[in-house]
């Protein structure tokens, strides 16, 4: 049925033209693209949002003869959405993300990572090191704390997902992949016309949401949060990390502000390449996808011609 | 806030319970679980029955809370309209009560949690229940 509302989607097929490809991984079935030949570059996104995010990002990566692996997140996209909370856990989403690496027996990986895609992806990165060659970080974070100011916020965030009323707003109204996006945009009408339905079509029902609303309760608030140590974990690992790695932000971001978390990533990696500020928002693949594709495969291309790969 | 009432159990009659609204994660902020065990004395009443709030439309629905091994308890609750057997349920103003009973929730669970913040929240996101 979702593929059937893709498809009647105006100018879907032309702005999404790659073949659906499944894995069985962790216990789930895994929806990905995988396009190209070369060193493979894996394209993470995060909360609402699937593979469609970097519709604009993957062309000029092709063009520089990269292949692109484009995994949605179990419970996005066109990937299985398991129907309890308790499914869902930032461990087990790193597991997915592994066992499709490993199926495809993915080597000299240039891992790009967005929103939640940069805890899943990271971890993974920095627990399969004979597996990565780079990293790419945009509006993600790495460490337990301090939280974003906006998410420390009652309004709305911290109200918007809290008990029950999660269910309601991003559930029944399916509030973060609708209006959610189209406000941390920048150009909200260009988005309004060329994705926002298709956002919407892959979550078409109140069950299909349930990782809208359970994501953002595992993002550490406190010290006590559930995944504190992981990210406690990450933190340590990546401040001993000498990947190569690219840091681009949006310049508008108000999610992650990048005077806040592109500065932190830069303390953190202080050999990457960045801060590169484009326009965009929380959601910068929408307003700057072909520049941050060439950036990326501009950055890859100074390290294969440096022979600087690992 | 006036407008959603704890009732007592209704007659089961010729009705059946429509499943609403799912949430696995009711102590996710503990104030919200210690709100539904002070509005339906749930250290006391345990799992033993649902309890039931009337709403603004006239509509019951029930409160089914859910226990699960090694959490406390309850972790999670589900909303069930009481509705007529074999008829369906109007959408509409299922909805509009279920944004009655989460402004009732906020104000029964209290600062920092504020029904203004809720309805700024429905209003931003253009939930047409809030107007």
């Amino acid at each position: 049925m979702i593929q059937d509302d893709l498809a009647r989607t105006e100018g879907f097929r032309t702005r999404w033209p790659h073949a659906a490809r499944y894995a069985r991984v962790n216990g789930w079935r895994m929806h990905y693209v995988d396009e190209g030949h070369g060193d493979p570059v894996l394209l993470l996104h995060g909360n609402p949002t699937w593979g469609f995010l970097y519709r604009d990002v993957i062309p000029p990566l092709l063009q520089a003869g990269y292949r692109v692996i484009v995994p949605d997140m179990i419970g996005f996209g066109l990937s299985e959405k398991p129907p309890r909370e308790q499914a869902h856990s930032l461990d087990g989403h790193i597991a997915n993300l592994t066992g499709l690496v490993r199926q495809l027996d993915l080597r000299r990986l240039a891992v790009v990572c967005h929103d939640w895609g940069g805890p899943t992806g990271l971890s993974f990165a920095m627990n399969n090191p004979d597996r990565v060659r780079a990293l790419t970080v945009m509006s993600t974070w790495a460490w337990a704390a301090p939280p974003a100011e906006f998410h420390t916020r009652v309004f709305p965030w911290r109200t918007m997902h809290a008990p029950l009323v999660g269910p309601y707003l991003l559930g029944r109204h399916n509030v973060l992949a609708g209006r959610g996006v189209y406000l941390s945009v920048v150009d909200r009408e260009k988005f309004r016309r060329e994705a926002q339905p298709v956002y919407e079509a892959v979550l078409p029902d109140p069950a299909a949401r349930l990782l809208t609303w359970t994501w953002p309760r595992w993002i550490p608030l406190d010290a006590e949060a559930r995944a504190a140590r992981r990210f406690a974990w990450l933190e340590e690992r990546l401040a001993r990390s000498a990947l190569p790695t690219l840091i681009v932000w949006g310049r508008e971001d108000d999610v992650f502000d990048a005077a806040t978390f592109a500065a932190r990533f830069k303390r953190l990696l202080p050999h990457a390449d960045g801060p590169h500020l484009v326009t965009g928002r929380h959601f910068l693949q929408e307003d700057s996808g072909a520049a941050i594709g060439a950036l990326i495969a501009a950055f890859l291309g100074r390290l294969d011609g440096g022979g600087a790969v690992r | 806030m006036t407008e959603v009432a704890i009732i007592d159990a209704p007659a089961a009659g010729d009705t059946r319970r429509e499943l609403l609204l799912t949430e696995d994660r009711l102590g996710h902020y503990p104030e919200f679980r210690a709100f539904f065990i002070r509005a339906f004395d749930l250290d006391r009443v345990g799992l033993a029955r649902p309890g039931h709030v009337r709403a603004p439309s006239g509509l019951v629905y029930a409160l089914v809370f859910v226990g699960r091994s090694g959490e406390a308890f309850p972790c999670g609750v589900e909303i069930h309209a009481v509705v007529d057997a074999l008829e369906p349920l109007d959408e509409a103003v299922a909805d509009r009560d279920l944004w009655s009973i989460l402004q009732w929730m906020i104000a029964g669970v209290g600062p920092p949690w504020t029904v203004e913040d809720l309805r700024a929240t429905g209003r931003l996101y253009r939930i047409p229940a809030a107007g």
